[in-house]
């Protein structure tokens, strides 16, 4: 769980265009976004239309033209709020960097302080990955690589988690033990927003669906896609708590 | 003049019959090119790892100047210092010029380019994913930074190698720098370029073996390490 004593993180007015003069191009305009501990809430549109950039601003990576940040005790400039983002919110993208070496080792990067062994163990098991602890980080599937960024956000435990196309490329079995574990961080409090191209996935996870067009956010109906068995995982869920 | 193969024996001798001047001159290499290497080392690695993420103005003209010094003669290095240092230079009254530390000063100016500019390259080949990485996950800077010097020791290691064979192995600077002061300055470079001009062949091959054989060992143990990075990938 997240100890933080915010619990709610309001971005207003995010306008971010690159390029200079006459090929300056907006990418976002003056778009409101609320990420809320608990809450999941899914980014579709269309490739290149903005979904990354939007994550890397609101995870403090990129800076935008303008920007107002307020986390409901103050309101912050760029400045102070780039680094509470950098604290607080987690970027994982699509395919998470590994590190040279082992998983326990790329989990080592995320842990500070004491009982580290222990904790890595938790991680460990929580995603399901304790076989695959001495394996190089580098060779693992594009499933497992997931599964362990999701482990370092565990471990870490931002108040949010941005994931950007999480889940492309991997098969049904990949994406539902994915979708578990996002379950899992919803349920410690944490907030989720989840870029995806398809709109089809993240249904078992998604609270809010916003969708964004031509660099602004559309609220849509969270649609389910009704070829897809039922709501319930047919893979069991091994999950614990934080 | 002898054959060469009594010259060549006559080297072999020297080196093995623990000769005080030949092993002093060979201590003195070391010495200021570990020293040299070791104070250059870290500013460097800082500037190159610099260079790789930081966006700001200039930084295009400094990877260019950069690269442009690595073809700087070792001569034209010494020469530099020397008009500096000398007496009439505007740091001719820290009286350095034929010392040990102006031979320093002078292999820190020739490895310090090769360094910036190789771990710069290495920091590079490294994705900005990495880099944004590590800063998710390590909370400070200087964390990220270790993890990230982790991830391209390879390449580090490389820069490392080429920089100190550079320096040990360098005559201009050395000679102009430090005046070839028997038991002082007087480095394997040096002492070469000295015996050679004398005629005295033996002392020189001697010195060139230990030249050739650490050149030899440095390549090796890169091999040895990049050979191993590899396989820890496959």
């Amino acid at each position: 769980m997240n100890n933080s004593p915010i619990s709610q993180i309001q971005f207003s007015g995010i306008t971010k265009s690159f390029g200079k003069r006459k090929g300056k191009k907006l990418i976002i305009n003056d778009l409101d976004i609320t990420l809320t501990g608990g809450e999941c809430t899914l980014l579709t549109g269309k490739n290149g239309s903005g979904k990354s950039t939007l994550l890397r601003i609101l995870s403090g990576l990129i800076k935008p033209d303008s920007a107002t940040i307020n986390t409901g005790l103050q309101s912050l400039s760029w400045k102070q709020a780039r680094k509470l983002l950098r604290k607080q919110v987690m970027y994982l993208y699509q395919e998470p960097y590994m590190f040279d070496g082992s998983v326990r080792r790329n989990l080592l990067y995320a842990v500070s302080g004491a009982n580290a062994k222990q904790r890595i163990n938790r991680a460990l098991q929580w995603a399901d990955l304790e076989h695959r602890a001495e394996t190089e980080a580098k060779c693992l599937s594009g499933g497992e690589k997931q599964r362990v960024a999701l482990a370092q956000a565990w471990l870490k435990q931002p108040l949010v988690l941005l994931l950007d196309e999480p889940t492309s490329n991997m098969d049904d079995y990949s994406r539902h033990i994915t979708e578990d574990l996002l379950l899992s961080f919803k349920k410690s409090g944490t907030a989720l927003l989840v870029a995806s191209h398809d709109p089809n996935h993240f249904y078992r996870v998604t609270d809010n669906n916003l969708s964004l067009i031509h660099g602004e956010l559309i609220n849509k109906p969270i649609e389910l896609n009704t070829d897809l068995p039922n709501n319930v995982s047919p893979f069991p869920n091994k999950l614990g708590q934080h | 003049m002898e054959s060469l193969d009594a010259t060549i024996w006559k080297a072999i001798t020297l080196l093995f019959s623990g000769d005080k001047e030949l092993w002093n001159i060979i201590g003195i290499s070391f010495q200021i090119s570990t020293s040299a290497i070791l104070l250059a080392l870290l500013p460097a690695v800082l500037l190159g790892f610099v260079l790789a993420y930081a966006h700001f103005p200039g930084r295009r003209f400094l990877i260019s100047v950069f690269n442009t010094l690595l073809a700087v003669p070792a001569v034209v290095v010494g020469l530099t210092l020397y008009i500096l240092l000398s007496r009439q230079g505007p740091l001719g009254e820290w009286k350095l010029l034929f010392t040990q530390t102006a031979m320093i000063l002078g292999q820190i100016t020739l490895s310090f380019p090769i360094l910036v500019a190789m771990s710069h390259s290495a920091f590079q080949s490294a994705e900005i994913r990495a880099w944004d990485t590590a800063r998710t996950l390590a909370g400070s800077p200087i964390r990220s930074f270790f993890i990230i010097m982790r991830e391209v020791r390879f390449g580090l290691l490389s820069a490392l190698l080429a920089a100190y064979g550079r320096i040990i192995a360098e005559v201009g600077a050395s000679m102009m720098l430090g005046g070839n002061i028997l038991h002082y300055t007087r480095n394997i470079p040096t002492a070469i370029a000295l015996e050679t001009s004398k005629g005295d062949f033996a002392q020189g091959i001697a010195l060139g073996i230990i030249l050739v054989s650490m050149a030899f060992l440095l390549t090796i143990t890169l091999q040895t390490i990049q050979g191993r990075g590899a396989l820890a990938h496959e």
